[in-house]
């Protein structure tokens, strides 16, 4: 079965984390690694869990590449593997996947052909407090038969989902509870070790 | 750049002041020296002290300066009309001043009004073409409307004559690896490099880019400036320690098959091992299993 059909379903957790973590770097350029597996009948793909990974420097390998070993290393033995890549951009009106993001999607996509690439829609985070939307704020991207990254349209195609329906609405409240103070990534855990990339307190 | 010791300091005031202790204006101020942006404090805790008559007034001649910042701070966070009043009042106490002209400038630019912002800033240049705030917020306006490669252009031009602005280089550097151009990041780091040879941070950020061109001479070189990181911080960054970790087992796959002279001797590899799993061992023990099994299977790869 080709990316053709296949559905994308994020745990809120792990959708939250991404978002919060874009929102605590307002003014950079953000990525993470979705971590997951194929479902049980294999039309789908759970994203069961995230890491967020920079705020700087993303185009530079040393401190990826030290990070994907350990997050494969710790989410093997979980039964999970790296399943995705989410990236959000620099500038509000950017919505272009650029070259950094492709690069790393087609290093996750060599392990994991059906990896999807989630680009954070700016647009629709902004307009969340609405409140009526109950799609994720983010575009998704899987490559197609030519190698490129292909923007899935979500027009009425539902093919990425929160798997809690109510999941942009528990984000809403912890954006106004300032909740993006807690959330670390790898670029905290290098500068000081005894911050958790993890964040295993986040959401207690 | 901020040190860690600084970047403590600052955040130990910032909870000190958000929880109701005092020290709103030592805050202010440190911020301010240590150029940090964090505009959503700066807003909260300044404005109250401009909107509290004897708060300001125990400024005395200050508090024209925490206007300034404030008004930045509410540009950054889109606060447009705390940011107008402040310049408005800014105005009205320097009626010819430049410094003034550049805060409107900014409030152009924080609107959107691209155009008028540039128009403004190149009257300014006319005026005065060495005022180094001004080229650099045109810089910041190509970059803010997508023009990047303008933006770099102007950024070359300016350090052609401003050679010594490590701010300029730095930002230049990101720039370029933004856009994978990791041969003019590296020439950024090396005048960086040049300009202050004692500043790990510059090491650790050339020795990035110098692995990511890749090559076994660049990963060589990178190495070299892991060890220097190392040495200038005493041992005390993992960056530049997981860096010769990679650096020592990258050169090992590249020269597989190789001549056995020319391979590396180990042993930087193993202090720096050891060095991550003491600090682990401190720091975040729960994470110590982890590293050493990833660090293990680095080395039996290279």
């Amino acid at each position: 079965m080709g990316s053709g059909e296949l559905r994308y379903e994020i745990a809120q957790n792990a959708y939250i984390k991404l978002v919060l973590h874009a929102l605590k770097h307002k003014a950079a350029a953000v990525n993470g690694v979705l971590l997951g597996r194929h479902s049980d009948r294999g039309e789908a793909v759970e994203v069961l869990d995230a890491v967020p990974l920079f705020h700087s420097h993303l185009g530079l390998l040393p401190n990826l590449e030290i990070s994907l070993l350990l997050i494969e290393e710790y989410y093997g033995s979980k039964g999970m593997s790296i399943v995705g890549y989410f990236h959000a951009n620099e500038r509000y009106d950017d919505t272009e996947l650029g070259g950094v993001a492709r690069n790393i999607g087609d290093h996750i996509f060599r392990y994991f052909p059906q990896a999807a690439l989630l680009l954070l829609d700016n647009k629709k985070l902004e307009a969340l407090s609405n409140g009526k939307d109950r799609s994720p704020v983010m575009q998704l991207y899987t490559r197609d038969s030519s190698k490129n990254w292909k923007l899935v349209s979500s027009d009425g195609s539902n093919r990425l989902i929160t798997k809690e329906p109510s999941a942009n609405v528990v984000l809403l409240d912890y954006i106004s509870s300032g909740k993006w103070h807690d959330v670390f990534d790898f670029d905290d855990h290098l500068d000081d070790i005894t911050k958790d990339w993890l964040n295993p307190d986040l959401f207690k | 750049m901020v040190t860690k010791s600084e970047e403590d300091q600052l955040n130990r005031l910032e909870s000190q002041v958000d929880n109701g202790g005092g020290g709103e204006w030592e805050y202010l101020c440190l911020v301010r020296k240590l150029k940090v942006r964090r505009p959503d404090k700066v807003l909260k805790h300044g404005l109250a002290i401009l909107n509290d008559f004897k708060k300001r007034s125990a400024l005395g001649t200050e508090d024209w300066t925490l206007c300034e910042q404030v008004a930045i701070a509410a540009m950054d966070c889109q606060c447009l009309d705390v940011a107008k009043d402040c310049i408005k009042v800014l105005r009205k106490r320097f009626p010819d001043s430049k410094r003034v002209g550049r805060l409107e400038g900014m409030l152009l630019e924080a609107k959107g009004l691209w155009a008028e912002a540039e128009k403004a800033y190149s009257s300014f240049l006319e005026d005065n073409p060495f005022d180094q705030v001004i080229h650099k917020r045109r810089v910041a306006v190509a970059k803010a409307q997508g023009n990047i490669s303008t933006a770099i252009e102007c950024l070359n031009k300016y350090l052609d004559t401003f050679m010594a602005d490590n701010d300029a280089w730095r930002e230049l550097a990101e720039i370029y690896v933004s856009l994978q151009m990791y041969k003019q990041a590296a020439f950024c780091y090396e005048e960086l490099i040049l300009s202050q040879p004692t500043n790990p941070l510059y090491h650790i950020a050339y020795a990035d880019v110098l692995y990511t061109n890749g090559g076994i001479e660049n990963l060589q070189a990178a190495k070299k400036y892991y060890a220097s990181a190392i040495n200038l911080t005493g041992g005390k960054n993992q960056r530049a320690l997981f860096g010769v970790c990679l650096c020592t087992s990258a050169i090992g796959q590249l020269s597989k098959g190789r001549n056995k002279d020319d391979k590396e001797s180990p042993e930087l590899q193993a202090l720096a091992v050891a060095a991550l799993e003491k600090d682990y061992k401190q720091g975040a023990p729960d994470k110590l299993p982890l590293l050493t099994s990833t660090l293990k299977s680095l080395r039996v790869s290279s």
